[in-house]
């Protein structure tokens, strides 16, 4: 089904139009890299501070108010330009191990941000001032800022298609 | 004087044909450079959005820039390490890449305007600072790095 979804964007005229545009890519991973720089920035730094290990003086509620609206202006670029890229080669990235790897820790950074939000950070006003936050703070932001370089790490890879685990060559999705 | 024979020098190294003829060696410091990327973007848009009047504008500003230089310093040492291999196993690519000379000019005046007027400037008391410079020299951090990344790229994309 997937795979179906894939060759139906691959086949649609403005997918072709992209690919076969001269510079199209050149502009798009370029963007994705600059305002990967932008959005990895700052949530590395929050999650420093969850973490304990940088901007401990700084009220965790203040590290939010002050970034996050930088960051969510880094994150509509880099997720506008990342689709653009996988939107215009679908099938270049569909039979990539590291393409999906990179969307399931995507998926694993977003389930840890909406669990910390919904559960310790509603309790923020008590410990945002500590310079070392409660554990589960702390863990989220370990968890994150692991599974963030494990984002930028994989999508670098994405260029190294061929440099991927055996069983994977077996699925033969290429 | 052409900086060439350096550059073939480089190229032609035990040390340079590793990277070529090793599979994982250059994917990992590949990685590595652009987790750096993000660690040192990070620590120059917190000085550079604070001197903005932007960012976290109720933290006092030698403060901040004191929190983020060790980040800064620590993830650039980390982009050189990361960087010296990845240039001197494709030294003549590098040398025929305009791209790679516009990042290093890029780079060159990036570092001279940081630890000269921006670090300066960052050391001072905001209320002795006028309300034009620190916006100047901040946009003027921002759009050299940012130069630096674009030009990186298209030594890749593009040589």
């Amino acid at each position: 089904m997937l795979r179906g979804l894939f060759e139906f964007v691959d086949a649609l005229p403005s997918s072709v139009s992209l690919r076969e545009s001269l510079n199209g890519y050149v502009y798009l991973l370029t963007a994705h890299v600059v305002s990967m720089g932008l959005v990895a920035g700052i949530i590395g730094y929050w999650d420093m501070r969850l973490a304990g290990m940088a901007l401990k003086w700084v009220p965790v509620s203040k590290v939010k108010s002050g970034l996050f609206p930088w960051m969510t202006a880094g994150v509509v670029v880099n997720a506008a330009t990342g689709i653009l890229m996988v939107y215009s080669q679908p099938m270049r990235y569909y039979p990539n191990f590291w393409f999906w790897l990179k969307m399931g820790m995507l998926v694993v950074v977003a389930a840890n941000a909406a669990y910390f939000h919904y559960s310790i950070e509603k309790t923020v006003e008590e410990w945002e001032n500590d310079p070392v936050a409660p554990f589960k703070a702390r863990l989220a932001g370990y968890v994150s800022l692991i599974f963030w370089f494990g984002i930028i790490a994989t999508g670098r890879m994405t260029a190294y298609s061929g440099l991927v685990p055996q069983w994977w060559i077996d699925l033969e999705l290429g | 004087m052409s900086l060439q024979p350096f550059f073939e020098w480089m190229g032609g190294l035990r040390f340079s044909a590793f990277f070529l003829e090793s599979v994982w060696p250059t994917p990992i410091i590949q990685c590595i450079h652009l987790a750096a990327v993000a660690v040192f973007a990070g620590a120059v848009l917190m000085v550079d959005l604070r001197l903005l009047g932007k960012g976290l504008k109720d933290t006092p500003l030698p403060r901040l820039a004191r929190t983020a230089e060790p980040f800064l310093i620590g993830s650039f040492v980390v982009l050189v390490l990361t960087g010296i291999p990845q240039m001197a196993s494709t030294a003549l690519k590098q040398y025929y890449s305009p791209f790679f000379w516009w990042k290093m000019e890029m780079v060159l005046i990036a570092v001279i305007l940081t630890v000269t007027v921006r670090r300066k400037l960052a050391s001072t008391d905001e209320s002795q600072l006028g309300p034009v410079l620190p916006k100047v020299v901040a946009l003027c951090s921002i759009a050299l790095w940012t130069s630096v990344t674009i030009g990186a790229r298209l030594i890749g994309l593009l040589s």
